[in-house]
């Protein structure tokens, strides 16, 4: 039979493809002295590896300056950063944590770290952060890394989250914008000022009293600045009972409504998006805006400069605008507790036990990065403010050009930061994000679009809560 | 002569004809051009943030200093280009020798399990890669250790599933007896291969060729996923540099999109011939 | 040699014993592909399966049966998000291919130079950047007033809509999204298939005085078969995976409305880290999409031979 060469043919052919394959085999070895669990023989070398999103303009161009900067501080130590895009690092890193080989550091989100904690793969490094590195450390932001007994990490900043008016806007409707910087106001006033904001030609509106970004998920965002505002800070309250049952909860959702239907905020709020809000600010077309960061008053001022310069540059149809930062409304008589957003850098394990030495390394470096110099750049790029001594003390040296009035309502309002919670355990944490996603923002989806009232949101919310936690699980009130 | 009956009809039916179907095929075409044409007058634009972008039909400024700023921006914009070059055309290859091999066992070989087979691949294009990245990236990069390599990049993309099918149906057309004769005079199968169905599968090759290019250039998540350096990542990595916590630089984002859309053109046009003309059964020369 | 100018119906494969001794060829033609699938495909899917019986975590998986599996079946978001997706699929796919066969014929006619530039044209999206899409089409899909798509309507007197954020229309807005972007991939392969048939087919067909449409009934619509179950095939498996659109236009809502199960399996891999009921999803996704297929091969693959 002829069948016999045929299958050494085959064969032939195989071995080839295989030569072909193992070729790609010494390759292999080069690349995988990235590697930075082992540890050489060589007591002190060591490498650090981090994965980090352009957290500032300037930031990724400022890498290689960091790790010849760290490299001089620790000779013995090489620091390897990664870089990341912002929206696809978390994909990126949830894969290598799945897959057991996450970076030594990541700059994520502090109310990402539950999800970590969960799966076993970050570092606690309570024991190996030094005093003095604690001590740097405004304990505010600090205790957002932590959960349970562990420290995760250390924060690199402490922004707030908070609105945004048209100064000559504000003023026009009578607001007194500075009184409100300071003392806050409630959801009447606030609801009234934003009536006043309102400019109709006719039938159509010229001119919203308020727009915030609620499209797909940014919807989340507007709830959770108004709700904790209205004595729930966070998912439960101080015994562990999820707060979301709670009859403001309720006031809240009708409030959304309620802003909706005077004609202060536009009825296609639900796919209003960020982009698009933000051209609404610069073109006039609303008072306030949400949610505001301390750096829109810089957005804002590079426009008001383009459009002085009337290049052509300057956003379609847009005006100059100063930029005011204002508090979120209180609601029912209860405290102003300012929507805080903590990011840092998270100190993360292999599928090994790491050693005491590589630890006291990575900390060395996640310090490095979240102090000092480095932090103090940072910080200014996005007008956040600083939160360490270190960065305070290097900040001095350079200039910010803000408007005084706005770092003081900036200052007044991280005075009453909402606290961080790492008292919550990690599984009733992911249980309240689960309904949160599955109930909570498809509901508040079809709330905003007019498809249910508040209280079928609330109900609904209400059901879920009770099918998760039982109905000692919630708030009754 | 053709599907089009020429030389039968007046003269006015069948102007009156082309220019209803120019009409047809030019409203469809602005509608799909659209975003190209937004992309293009954006790039124009000023490097600004992504809240300030004017949504606008006419560039209110034309300027080149986005395409300065992409090139300036960072100072591995032409090595991510480079990149996507050495991995897009390896890719490219490899995919146009192994499919079209492998589509023409599937299509005209009988073997034992072929179509057993044959539907077992195609399952695995059925599979979301979500769930199938994890394991893969533990192969690569924990088992072989090849992130950051050209190897990791290319390995996986070495032949594709989509480009076996399509060389399989496009030579199902192919008549047997083509094969038949070449078989009686004495070819064995990879003579058949080279002499009778590579030139009779130009066509499908070139159209392989463009959409594989297109594909593995476009490809965002993988490259991303094993490169740790930025002097390894490819263009669509870098492109995505661009988007900031809360800003996004929109104009040089769109020139770099625009400047990375050139190698599409480029090997689209150098391609061109092959699918303008049909091949046909008789022009080819046992 | 062998010059056919003349090429028949194809005939079916008859004698088998010709084909005799070819399958070892068969095999090392195939060994690439094969390689390349074992290790880089079948390997992962295998895990994948595995993973699926597991609660799945980098530390020690803990195996649990089949409650990944139950819990699937009894979550109605699943059924919904399939539902979602065969709805989507069903409005997009047949329309794509219909559209992209439509225009690879008209492009026919037409003299060389304008058919590339045709093809240059239609194909030139699928090189833009999915950024630029989704922006633009955020602002076709603009709620208020100034939105291109409302502008349009307000030609004809009906109000501004708000497409995406009203679970009436947010389906239909994916929808007509996909019937309007690009549909470069299929009608260049379209083209391609049209341009091998052989043109002996017409000149029979014009010696027995048939008209235009019996020529597409009678000769190119049975000729570009194998391309039509590709570009089906295909198209389909893409559209049940399709969750860049949901996600980038609308995450999902209002209301779970446009909740694709691709978005679906996506959340529960990375944001909830569930990855064993990804794993599950996925493998339950696999069968339906599998179970299509083979009802398409069957009418559409007659000359596949199964």
């Amino acid at each position: 039979m002829k069948r016999k060469t045929h299958v050494l043919t085959s064969l032939l052919a195989f071995s080839m493809l295989l030569t072909t394959l193992t070729a790609c085999g010494p390759k292999s070895n080069e690349g995988g002295g990235a590697n930075a669990a082992k540890a050489g023989n060589g007591e002190a070398k060591d490498t650090i590896t981090a994965l980090l999103p352009p957290v500032s303009g300037e930031f990724q161009n400022n890498f290689a300056q960091m790790e010849k900067d760290f490299n001089a501080l620790y000779p013995n130590l090489t620091l390897k950063i990664e870089p990341a895009s912002w929206e696809d690092m978390t994909q990126k890193l949830d894969t290598q944590v799945n897959a057991g080989s996450p970076p030594d550091i990541a700059f994520i989100g502090s109310d990402g770290i539950s999800k970590y904690v969960q799966q076993g793969m970050l570092m606690d490094i309570t024991e190996t952060a030094t005093p003095e590195m604690i001590a740097d450390f405004d304990p505010a932001p600090l205790e957002y890394m932590k959960k349970g007994e562990g420290l995760y990490g250390f924060p690199a900043y402490m922004e707030v989250h908070a609105l945004g008016g048209n100064k000559e806007y504000l003023e026009a409707a009578g607001i007194d914008w500075k009184n409100v910087q300071k003392n806050g106001w409630t959801y009447e006033e606030f609801r009234e000022a934003i009536k006043k904001g309102v400019v109709k030609e006719g039938n159509t509106t010229k001119r919203y009293g308020f727009v915030f970004a609620t499209a797909g998920v940014t919807a989340k965002d507007y709830l959770n600045i108004l709700i904790k505002n209205a004595g729930m800070p966070a998912a439960f309250d101080k015994d562990l009972k999820y707060a979301y049952t709670s009859k403001n909860f309720l006031e809240v959702l009708k409030a959304i409504r309620q802003l909706i239907d005077d004609g202060s905020m536009p009825k296609e709020l639900s796919s209003v998006d960020a982009g698009k809000r933000w051209n609404m600010f610069l073109t006039g077309q609303t008072m306030i805006t949400g949610k505001g960061l301390a750096t829109f008053e810089n957005s804002a001022k590079k426009n008001n400069e383009k459009l002085k310069a009337n290049d052509g540059s300057a956003v379609q149809g847009s005006i100059p605008v100063e930029y005011i930062v204002l508090p979120v409304p209180t609601f029912l008589g209860e405290e102003p507790i300012s929507s805080t957003v903590v990011d840092g850098y998270v100190t993360f394990r292999g599928k090994k036990e790491p050693t005491a030495e590589h630890k006291a390394n990575v900390v060395k470096a996640a310090y490095f990065l979240a102090s000092g110099k480095v932090a103090a750049t940072t910080n200014n790029d996005l007008f956040a403010a600083h939160i360490t001594k270190s960065g305070r003390e290097a900040a001095k040296s350079m200039t910010v050009d803000r408007n005084p009035d706005n770092v003081a309502a900036v200052e007044t309002m991280l005075s009453h930061a909402n606290p961080a919670r790492p008292d919550i355990p990690v599984d009733l944490g992911a249980k309240a994000i689960k309904i949160e996603d599955a109930v909570i923002i498809p509901k508040l989806q079809a709330l905003l679009a007019n498809e249910i009232t508040p209280e079928e949101m609330y109900e609904a919310v209400k059901a879920e809560a009770i099918g998760t936690f039982g109905q000692d699980g919630i708030v009754n009130d | 002569m053709a599907l089009y009956s020429n030389h039968t009809g007046h003269k006015g039916v069948k102007f009156a004809r082309n220019t209803f179907m120019i009409i047809v095929l030019v409203l469809f075409a602005l509608a799909t051009l659209f975003p190209i044409y937004f992309m293009i007058i954006s790039s124009f634009g000023d490097p600004v943030e992504a809240g300030a972008l004017s949504y606008t039909l006419w560039p209110t400024k034309i300027s080149l200093d986005s395409y300065k700023f992409f090139f300036d921006y960072s100072e591995y914009s032409y090595r991510w280009l480079l990149n996507s070059l050495i991995v897009a055309g390896s890719v490219t290859v490899f995919n146009v020798v192994f499919a079209t091999l492998a589509g023409y066992a599937f299509s005209k070989i009988r073997f034992k399990g072929r179509n057993v087979l044959f539907f077992i691949l195609l399952c695995a294009m059925m599979i979301p890669y979500q769930v199938t990245q994890v394991p893969l990236y533990i192969l690569i990069v924990n088992v072989f250790q090849i992130q950051n390599t050209y190897s990791a990049l290319i390995l996986p993309g070495i032949v594709t599933v989509y480009n076996i099918f399509l060389a399989k149906q496009f030579m199902s057309s192919i008549p047997n007896e083509i094969l038949e004769c070449a078989k009686v005079e004495g070819c064995n199968q990879f003579q058949i291969f080279i002499r009778v169905i590579v030139p009779l599968s130009k066509t499908v090759m070139a159209v392989m060729a463009i959409l594989t290019f297109m594909d593995s250039w476009n490809t965002f998540f993988w490259p991303f996923l094993v490169t740790n350096t930025m002097d390894m990542q490819t263009i669509q990595v870098g492109l995505k540099n661009f988007r900031f916590a809360n800003t996004t630089y929109f104009a040089p984002m769109m020139a770099g999109a625009a400047i990375s859309a050139i190698p599409m053109f480029v090997l689209f046009f150098s391609l061109q011939k092959y699918f303008l003309e049909g091949v046909t059964v008789g022009a080819v020369k046992g | 040699m062998a010059h056919l100018a003349k090429a028949q119906n194809p005939p079916k494969i008859g004698k088998k014993r010709k084909w005799k001794g070819d399958g070892a060829w068969a095999y090392a033609f195939i060994a690439v592909a094969l390689v390349v699938y074992a290790m880089f495909t079948a390997y992962p899917v295998v895990s994948a399966f595995i993973i699926s019986f597991q609660e799945y975590r980098p530390l020690g998986s803990v195996f649990i049966g089949f409650d990944n599996y139950v819990n699937t079946f009894k979550d109605s978001l699943f059924w919904k998000s399939i539902t979602n997706t065969v709805v989507y699929t069903a409005l997009t796919v047949p329309v794509s291919l219909f559209l992209s066969f439509a225009v690879a014929i008209m492009i026919l006619p037409f003299k060389k130079g304008l058919q590339t530039t045709f093809k240059a044209v239609y194909y030139l999206p699928a090189v833009a950047s999915g950024v630029a899409l989704s922006v633009v089409w955020l602002w076709i899909f603009d709620p208020m007033t100034t939105g291109i798509l409302n502008q349009l309507l307000s030609v004809f007197g009906i109000a501004n809509q708000n497409w995406l954020g009203s679970s009436a229309t947010a389906m239909f807005s994916l929808v007509l999204m996909a019937w309007l972007s690009s549909h470069g991939t299929s009608i260049i392969i379209y083209l391609a298939a049209l341009l091998g048939i052989d043109t002996s087919y017409y000149e029979a067909a014009d010696l027995d005085g048939a008209s235009f449409f019996q020529k597409l009934w009678y000769i190119v619509i049975p000729c570009l078969k194998p391309t039509t179950l590709f570009l089906l095939v295909t198209g389909v498996i893409g559209s049940f995976q399709v969750f860049q659109n949901a996600y980038l236009m609308t995450g999902g809502g209002p209301d779970n409305a446009t909740t694709m199960v691709g978005l679906l399996i996506f959340d529960n891999a990375f944001k909830y880290f569930e990855f064993g009921k990804a794993a599950a999803q996925s493998l339950i996704l696999t069968v339906i999409i599998a179970g299509i297929s083979l009802i398409q091969f069957k009418f559409l693959g007659n000359d596949v031979e199964y």
